[in-house]
């Protein structure tokens, strides 16, 4: 509007003309613009000073020169080159991300059902509501005690296997079930498993079950229906379960370091064991990579769905 | 043809339906009229099967339906709400019938494709196939809905309410839409509504659903003129009805005394209803009506302009209601004072009279 009203040798950058500044509509478009601005800093200051700053320290620091008792900040590659040039490390990378997705497929496989029954079967959302809270009530303990609790349950003494013994379905324990990368997949499994229920849960009770009715009274049998109508309006629920999931379960370290018997070691047990020596500079080197994964993968998640449009 | 045979279904203790019969001919198109609540989308809802009766039967082209798992029935249904499906494109949302039901899929591509066009096309929607759900208006909604069911060319089409989600613009055009698609096509429509004017604009036969039945089911003109019952005449919003008994060759209600019809043949002592149209009521000021003759004395109220008519609210002696209609063209009300007495007549040939069913 005031570009046309502007004579055409003035370039579009110029400031608009006197009168347009005064223009009621204008002020209060400025106005509106401050006071977003205003809502908007605490969390921008807030993410500045925790996030931002401290990320930009790690990557500093990991480039810091490292002696066995000290850091000191001359910068080097030294850490980035021993850290990438031994073999134990970069398995370390590759186990991280076997975990992640050998945890994202049962937590997907047994969340997605359950979801299922809770946002769609049930009517009542009381119950929708009650039945969540059930799923949330293992988080009431301890994290460690939820860990710790899969012990008396899969050793070679623990329940499983005394059921198994007595069945006579077995004759000698299974060792596979404790201290192994079973264990720790077991027990990151239940978990995260509702971080996948919840979003998938919130997802499928937002369907109209008019929608549903309609796809039946078109002709489409169950099957069809999941598939068709279904599925693809739980999807925005589905990753973002994962986007849950994955984050939580590639930054892990306490399930791995109580269940596997030190023989799974992620790229968080890595951290927590070199800051325990005080090996800050490689400690951040290992932060940046999991950082990077992290940012990397949860990016390629959010490409499949546009979370702006699901509100 | 689609046949109701004494269906029944309640929701805990309140009957929704009860011993309802009904017909649906081939090839026409039925408006059901009812009051809110009164078991309309319940009984589109049975026919559909999204739920099954507690009693009775439902039967299409003799074929039983009831116990038949709704996507295999054959029946067409547009929701009030349209009931799109969001993540699908307007000619994805039409294909989605013939693509996916379980009986006759259509697997040709090319067939799926022609045959999501012609009906986009005769519903007016020619070249929006590309659109996506959200990027349309809501008249261009009613019709992908109304295309998405046609398109599987079931053997009769529900509609809940079509209109009600449109503008009163846009209602107009639809209707006309509705009756001339329907036409083409030749499937028999059931347009359920709760607007008298609807019902008896749309249908070539109009049922009046009251009290869980279908209280009358006829031609439009019929159902307006000659309402079976008092119910039937109460869903019209024509009719003022009154209750009473029949004593010394007049019909004694708490309103009032009321002459009979001269072919009444009502014995004495028995109950029965009185229907009077809106616009079959004169209103005489109480100094002119000194002749002798009987009329209910009621009080004027308040009267309600709508353009060419004007309604008129009359309370009687029991605090009843009684309603009537002056068209402005050939206004014949005489000028009238709110909170004045005045004294409603009518020819007992004009009413209506219904003799109580035995309960």
């Amino acid at each position: 509007m005031i570009q046309t009203a502007t004579p055409a040798t003035v370039p579009p950058a110029a400031p608009p003309a006197p009168d347009a500044r005064h223009s009621p509509a204008l002020k209060r478009a400025q106005r509106d613009r401050r006071r977003a601005l205003l809502l908007l800093s605490p969390g921008v200051l807030w993410m500045l000073l925790f996030m931002v700053l401290p990320l930009l320290m790690v990557v500093y620091v990991s480039f810091w020169t490292q002696t066995t008792f000290a850091v000191s900040p001359d910068l080097t590659t030294a850490s980035w080159e021993q850290f990438l040039g031994s073999s134990t490390y970069l398995s370390s990378i590759w186990t991280t991300l076997r975990i992640w997705v050998v945890v994202l497929a049962p937590t997907l496989l047994i969340g997605y059902p359950v979801a299922l029954f809770i946002g769609l079967m049930v009517r009542s959302k009381t119950l929708q509501t009650a039945l969540l809270v059930l799923c949330v009530i293992p988080f009431w303990t301890s994290f460690l005690i939820r860990v710790i609790a899969w012990r008396p349950m899969l050793g070679t003494e623990g329940a499983i296997n005394t059921i198994l013994m007595n069945l006579g379905l077995i004759d000698a324990p299974l060792t596979f079930l404790l201290f192994s990368e079973f264990s720790v997949v077991v027990g990151m499994t239940q978990i995260y498993c509702v971080f996948m229920v919840g979003p998938i849960t919130f997802m499928l009770a937002r369907i109209d079950p008019s929608i549903l009715e309609a796809a039946r009274d078109l002709g489409a049998g169950f099957g069809r229906i999941f598939w068709k109508i279904i599925l693809p309006l739980s999807l925005p629920g589905v990753v973002v379960g994962a986007v849950f999931v994955s984050v939580m379960v590639l930054g892990e370290f306490a399930t791995a370091a109580s269940l596997s018997g030190r023989k799974v070691n992620l790229l968080g047990n890595i951290i927590v064991s070199q800051v325990g020596s005080l090996k800050w500079a490689f400690a951040a080197v290992a932060g940046v990579v999991l950082t990077v994964i992290i940012s990397f993968i949860i990016g390629v998640l959010l490409r499949f769905v546009d979370l702006r449009k699901e509100v | 043809m689609l046949v109701l045979k004494q269906v029944s279904k309640s929701y805990g203790a309140t009957a929704a339906l009860h011993g309802l019969d009904f017909i649906v001919p081939q090839d026409r198109y039925v408006s059901l009229l009812g009051a809110s609540g009164s078991g309309k989308t319940t009984l589109l809802r049975l026919i559909a099967g999204f739920e099954e009766p507690d009693a009775g039967r439902i039967l299409l082209d003799d074929a039983r339906l009831d116990g038949v798992p709704t996507h295999r029935r054959d029946i067409g249904f547009v929701f009030q709400n349209f009931a799109l499906f969001p993540h699908l494109s307007v000619a994805e949302n039409v294909a989605f019938g013939l693509k996916y039901r379980a009986d006759n899929r259509v697997t040709d591509a090319d067939e799926i494709r022609a045959r999501s066009n012609d009906m986009l096309d005769l519903v007016g929607l020619k070249g929006l196939g590309g659109r996506a759900v959200g990027a349309i208006s809501g008249g261009q909604k009613q019709r992908v809905a109304l295309a998405r069911t046609l398109v599987c060319e079931p053997r009769v089409v529900l509609l809940d309410e079509p209109l009600g989600a449109l503008d009163a613009n846009l209602r107009e055009r639809m209707c006309d839409e509705l009756r001339q698609i329907r036409a083409r096509l030749g499937v028999s429509f059931l347009h359920v509504t709760g607007s008298e004017t609807e019902a008896l604009k749309m249908g070539d036969e109009v049922a009046v659903l009251s009290g869980g039945r279908i209280s009358h089911s006829a031609a439009p003109t019929e159902v307006f003129t000659q309402p079976a019952n008092a119910e039937t005449a109460r869903h019209l919003n024509a009719y003022n009805t009154f209750a009473g008994r029949v004593a010394n060759g007049v019909l004694e209600t708490p309103e009032g005394p009321l002459r009979l019809p001269h072919d009444s043949k009502l014995a004495e002592g028995t109950t029965a209803e009185m229907s009077v149209r809106f616009d079959r009521i004169a209103v005489l000021a109480p100094e002119s009506a000194s002749d002798g003759r009987m009329g209910l004395p009621a009080r004027f109220i308040t009267s309600e302009f709508n353009g060419s008519t004007r309604l008129c609210f009359f309370r009687a002696l029991d605090g009843e209601l009684i309603q009537v209609l002056d068209h402005l063209s050939a206004p014949r009300l005489p000028d009238l004072d709110e909170g004045s007495a005045y004294e409603l007549r009518f020819d007992p040939e004009d009413a209506i009279l219904h003799p109580q069913r035995a309960a």
